[in-house]
């Protein structure tokens, strides 16, 4: 204990400490930035794709949400 | 191919504050009063700057928000203030680290931790206020509406309240090119305040070119009062002794001597004073302002992304977010 806090070593760990905490940030943020990307990227393959059906007239399906109370559509 | 530099600057990103790291434990030299401690105003400052930008493109893009209306106006503009929000925390835990070096107590309400403390609270009220808000046009609104509001008390917070006050030991003059610590002028009898420091200049006393003051400095409260002895050249019109303050890594200088008027000009020396006139500590510093404007970018991005796919996904779901 007291020896990796010595003057001379105690700057080196400081150093050790410092850089795994950023090496650490630094993966994670990579991560999570790689798996918005891949989201983003589907959603706008999804966006095109639903547009190109829309566009050559394949039959869509909807579907319609009734309330059990009223019968009535509450979101399509 | 903008996907794949994008990634590039990314990368060079973590080598870019990896090296900043090395650099600021193992490239920048010791600072005389200080030790190693200096070395955190490699961190400290750089955040604290990147905090404001930060808070400045909020209120841009709220602005934007509000002239235009697109929701994607509101996911940076709230990427922003979370990025702000962040950076002005890490300034502040590494300004606590510094504060129990030198001042020896990790809070002591000093006008630059009370300020950076409201802007802390200015802003956890805007997430406050957001979170508070079912509806989403509503809520995007009212919330750049008060980020706007918000940005304009930050120029105050942080750059004009600490200085204003009499009474602070942030070292202001210490690492801002351009401003000073303008001291305190007293004649032989008269009592002035030196950061939070009583200060009386009790005597002058001249051997040969050397001129010896005698200031009673007293602690905050008045607590205990000290003797202190500074000196001056008048020959070679420079500081001889500058002995440290009771408790702190602070000195006390004596840089001008009017001895018609029986009257001494008296300064702090704050820890870290030059510290920026080293080569080595100067480049590393701009080198860490670049990286974390760098990593204030890439969270901007990635952050207003994140909120962006959310958006589009609570859309396709049909539900309201």
């Amino acid at each position: 204990m007291n020896g990796a806090l010595e003057a001379g070593t105690a700057i080196y760990v400081a150093l050790a400490v410092a850089l795994s905490v950023w090496i650490g940030i630094f993966i994670y943020l990579w991560r999570i930035d790689a798996q918005a990307r891949a989201l983003k990227r589907e959603l706008e393959r999804d966006r095109e794709r639903q547009a190109r059906d829309g566009a050559s007239g394949v039959p869509r399906a909807s579907v319609t949400r009734m309330s059990r109370a009223e019968g009535e559509p509450v979101e399509q | 191919m903008a996907e794949r530099l994008g990634q590039i600057g990314k990368l060079l990103i973590g080598i870019w504050i990896a090296g900043i790291a090395i650099a600021m434990f193992l490239v920048i030299p010791q600072y005389e009063g200080l030790g190693n401690a200096g070395r955190i105003v490699i961190m400290h400052v750089p955040t604290a700057w990147v905090s404001v930008l930060a808070f400045a493109v909020s209120a841009v893009f709220s602005a934007l928000y509000l002239w235009r209306g697109r929701p994607v106006y509101d996911h940076y503009a709230l990427a922003a203030a979370e990025s702000g929000f962040l950076f002005t925390a890490l300034a502040t835990v590494t300004g606590m680290i510094f504060s129990q070096v030198v001042w020896g107590i990790y809070w002591n309400w000093d006008p630059r931790q009370t300020s950076i403390f409201v802007l802390l609270l200015i802003y956890a009220a805007l997430f406050a206020l957001r979170s508070a808000i079912d509806q989403p046009a509503r809520r995007r609104q009212l919330s750049a509406v008060y980020s706007l509001f918000a940005f304009v008390t930050v120029p105050f917070l942080i750059f004009v309240a600490p200085r204003i006050a009499d009474s602070t030991l942030h070292p202001n003059c210490a690492f801002i090119q351009g401003s000073a610590c303008d001291g305190v002028t007293l004649e032989v009898g008269k009592i002035g305040l030196l950061g939070d420091r009583k200060v009386q200049l009790l005597g002058l006393e001249r051997q040969g070119d050397i001129i010896t003051a005698a200031v009673k400095v007293s602690e905050p409260g008045l607590s205990s009062e000290t003797i202190l002895r500074p000196s001056y050249d008048l020959a070679a019109g420079d500081m001889v002794a500058r002995p440290e303050f009771p408790g702190l890594r602070y000195q006390l200088g004596l840089e001008a001597v009017d001895l018609t008027a029986n009257s001494a000009l008296l300064n702090i020396e704050a820890p870290g004073t030059g510290l920026l006139e080293n080569q080595r500590t100067l480049v590393t510093f701009l080198a860490a302002i670049i990286g974390f404007t760098a990593l204030f970018v890439w969270l901007l991005t990635l952050r207003a992304t994140l909120l962006d796919v959310q958006w589009a996904l609570a859309q396709r779901e049909g539900s309201r977010l």
